[in-house]
């Protein structure tokens, strides 16, 4: 082989820039901001949530930057808005990814976001927080980036089962659920669940959500003998016709399930405060007022602290801690993993028992990346919402 | 329990009743199915809502609005999205223009009101929630008197006369020197007026929501299929029939089959009698 003179000048040149380059990278790395990806539907009709959870966000990274940052590194938040469109969420996170060159993302929050978002970031190893209640989602051995600091829907399902059978003691249960994709599928599950306590499943059926009026639907559920009406339905108007036919039939049978059952648009639409009542929704324990009108004293301690500077009251708490916690998480594995290495921020987390979040306690482990405990799913009073929080159900000490 | 399956069944029938002749009203005038007859039942709902919950109207004044902005409605529906396709009917591209103009008046309602479903408030107090409720005999009175209504202006009234002549041969109307363009109009605005009534007399039982105008059209369009094309009588026994048929269906079979059984039975009339069970195939003399 001949060099040349010429080549001899370029490849040293290259040499050289690359020793510069190799020895200056540790300098730069650690002065640089931590790049925190934030896949948020801000916009369309899945935004409820996600505004929620942005005010935490935000929250969460202004206070920790106003501290100075994580070992004296500031925190950049790079935020796109999804709109809920998978398409946009797949976008989104490659650009993080590839382009951007964030070191842990947050989001999406919606699982079927998450379901197109979960293998692109597992290829990338990329640390990923997110609240997505699908099973599938949360699976240590294909993804073992991805970790969930919410419920799944088994421990949603099993929640619900465990507080009707045990705690309001009914044998016969009706199922209903709306006719989306959502309401069908929870119909089912929410089914297994009871009959894996003993119960008896008596009826189970999907409603249009505009569909005028339930009654022959709820005639229906009394002939079978139903003892409680268990509802999976993101319609403000099912849930609301359901307890207004419940008052009209004047049957005292309980309602339990979905959260929607609690948001203000069924307050607005239910006939008399009375009908609003024995409804029990899907709940948390720290973002539940006990007997004595408090939340769990750190929560409580937090609300008191925030003295107006997160909107509470059209919004629900646990979006807002969800939030908090997940900034948290990241930046409290930068700090204890020493730097923004995927590998260690991923090592990390699997170590972590009952880190004391805001919204949760959470655990997880190399096998386990559920990081709730399903203890701390709880059931709620629906008619009973204050500053985005609930009254534990009757029957939780 | 059979009261309250023929109260709501009832009340709902009168409703896709109200639609089905509202889609009679514009085809007879345009020979065009409007598919925003259902969106014009959608907005009387959310109209009459907004107009007495947020704007604090008086329930008379409220109807008024509603029915004048359902009217206007109706006549730019026309202008817009029917007279510029009437001279190729054949090639049916009204079908894209109607529903094009119906998914904008959907979209602007969830944008401008909301997405999810809003309180109708109570118009004159009367019922508990039960079978004598106002919510379910509401729908039938506004059903008798539109039906009462047409019947005097068709019988009594030049200008109900002129409408009928357009709808019998608008050619013939046209060269007996009828304003058909104008009568058009009146067509629409009067079907507009109708569906606007549909809705608000309904807006306690459907609740002002911009998703009722899809679940309208639909099954507002089965009575017309049932009784007949142009057939308002035929309109309103399908309609009533489509609506205790459908609360019996819920009830005995519940959830999804209810919905299958009443498009089993909708397929089997249309199988045994396609021109709709009320209509009369018209003879023509060559």
């Amino acid at each position: 082989m001949v060099i040349s003179r010429r080549g001899f000048a370029l490849g040293s040149a290259a040499a050289v820039g690359l020793a510069v380059e190799g020895l200056g990278r540790p300098a730069l790395a650690d002065s640089q901001p931590i790049r925190i990806g934030w896949l948020a539907a801000l916009t369309g009709p899945s935004s409820a949530p996600t505004i929620g959870f942005d005010r935490g966000v935000h929250y969460a990274v202004d206070t920790i930057n106003a501290a100075g940052g994580v070992r004296g590194r500031q925190i950049d938040l790079v935020v796109r808005d999804t709109q809920g469109d998978p398409t946009k969420a797949v976008n989104g996170a490659q650009a993080m990814i590839s382009r951007i060159g964030v070191h842990a993302i947050w989001g999406p929050t919606n699982s079927g976001e998450a379901l197109a978002t979960t293998p692109i970031m597992a290829r990338a190893n990329m640390p990923n927080v997110y609240p997505c209640f699908v099973d599938r989602l949360i699976d240590p051995a294909r993804y073992p980036n991805a970790f969930r600091i919410a419920p799944s829907n088994t421990q949603i399902d099993d929640a619900v089962s465990e507080y009707c059978v045990k705690n309001l003691g009914v044998k016969a249960v009706a199922i209903v659920g709306d006719t989306t994709g959502y309401g069908t599928t929870a119909v089912g599950t929410s089914a297994a669940a009871f009959q894996k306590r003993g119960a008896n499943v008596v009826y189970h059926a999907t409603i249009d959500p505009t569909q005028p009026d339930v009654t022959p639907d709820m005639l229906r559920m009394r002939n079978a003998g139903a003892e409680v009406i268990v509802v999976w339905s993101v319609s403000p108007g099912l849930c609301a016709r359901l307890m207004n036919t419940r008052a009209t039939m004047g049957w005292d049978v309980p309602l339990a399930g979905h959260p929607t059952m609690g948001s203000g648009e069924v307050g607005k639409l239910i006939a008399k405060p009375e009908n609003w009542r024995r409804v029990y929704i899907l709940g948390f324990r720290n973002c539940s007022f006990g007997a004595d009108g408090k939340l769990p004293a750190h929560v409580q301690r937090f609300v008191d602290g925030l003295d107006g500077k997160i909107e509470l009251s059209d919004t629900m708490l646990w979006w807002v801690l969800d939030g908090v916690d997940a900034i948290t998480l990241i930046a409290d594995a930068v700090r204890s993993s020493g730097g923004t290495d995927p590998a260690g921020m991923i090592a990390y987390w699997n170590t972590l028992t009952n880190y004391p979040g805001l919204f949760g306690t959470y655990s997880f482990s190399k096998t386990q990346h559920n990081g709730l405990p399903t203890s701390e799913v709880v059931m709620s009073e629906a008619n009973s919402h204050h500053l985005g929080a609930y009254r534990l159900a009757p029957g939780y000490v | 329990m059979l009261a309250a399956i023929l109260a709501s069944g009832l009340a709902v029938g009168a409703v896709y009743a109200l639609i089905g002749i509202t889609y009679n009203t514009m085809f007879a005038a345009s020979r065009v199915m409007s598919f925003t007859a259902g969106q014009l039942g959608m907005l009387g709902g959310v109209l009459g809502a907004m107009f007495m919950t947020r704007l604090g109207l008086p329930a008379l004044l409220a109807l008024l609005a509603t029915l004048a902005c359902c009217a206007a409605i109706g006549v730019l529906t026309e202008i817009v999205a029917v007279r510029p396709v009437l001279k190729s009917l054949d090639q049916h591209l009204y079908v894209l223009s109607t529903l094009a103009i119906a998914l904008m008046i959907q979209q602007v309602t969830a944008i401008a009101w909301s997405t999810e479903p809003q309180p109708f408030p109570r118009l004159f107090g009367i019922g508990d929630g039960g079978p004598l409720d106002e919510k379910f005999w509401l729908p039938l009175l506004a059903a008798a008197v539109v039906v009462g209504g047409l019947e005097l202006l068709h019988r009594h009234t030049l200008v109900g006369r002129a409408f009928l002549a357009v709808a019998e041969d608008n050619f013939a109307a046209r060269a007996l020197g009828l304003p058909e363009r104008n009568l058009r109009m009146g067509s629409y605005a009067l079907a507009g007026a109708i569906g606007g009534l549909a809705g608000f007399a309904s807006g306690q039982l459907l609740l002002a929501f911009f998703a009722n105008g899809a679940m309208l059209n639909f099954y507002g369009f089965l009575p017309v299929a049932l009784g007949g094309m142009g057939n308002n009588r035929g309109a309103i026994i399908g309609g009533l029939v489509l609506g205790v048929f459908q609360q019996a269906a819920n009830f005995l079979f519940g959830g999804v089959f209810a919905a299958v059984a009443v498009f089993a039975v909708f397929i089997v009339v249309l199988l045994a009698a396609p021109q709709g069970l009320l209509s009369r195939t018209a003879a023509r003399r060559v």
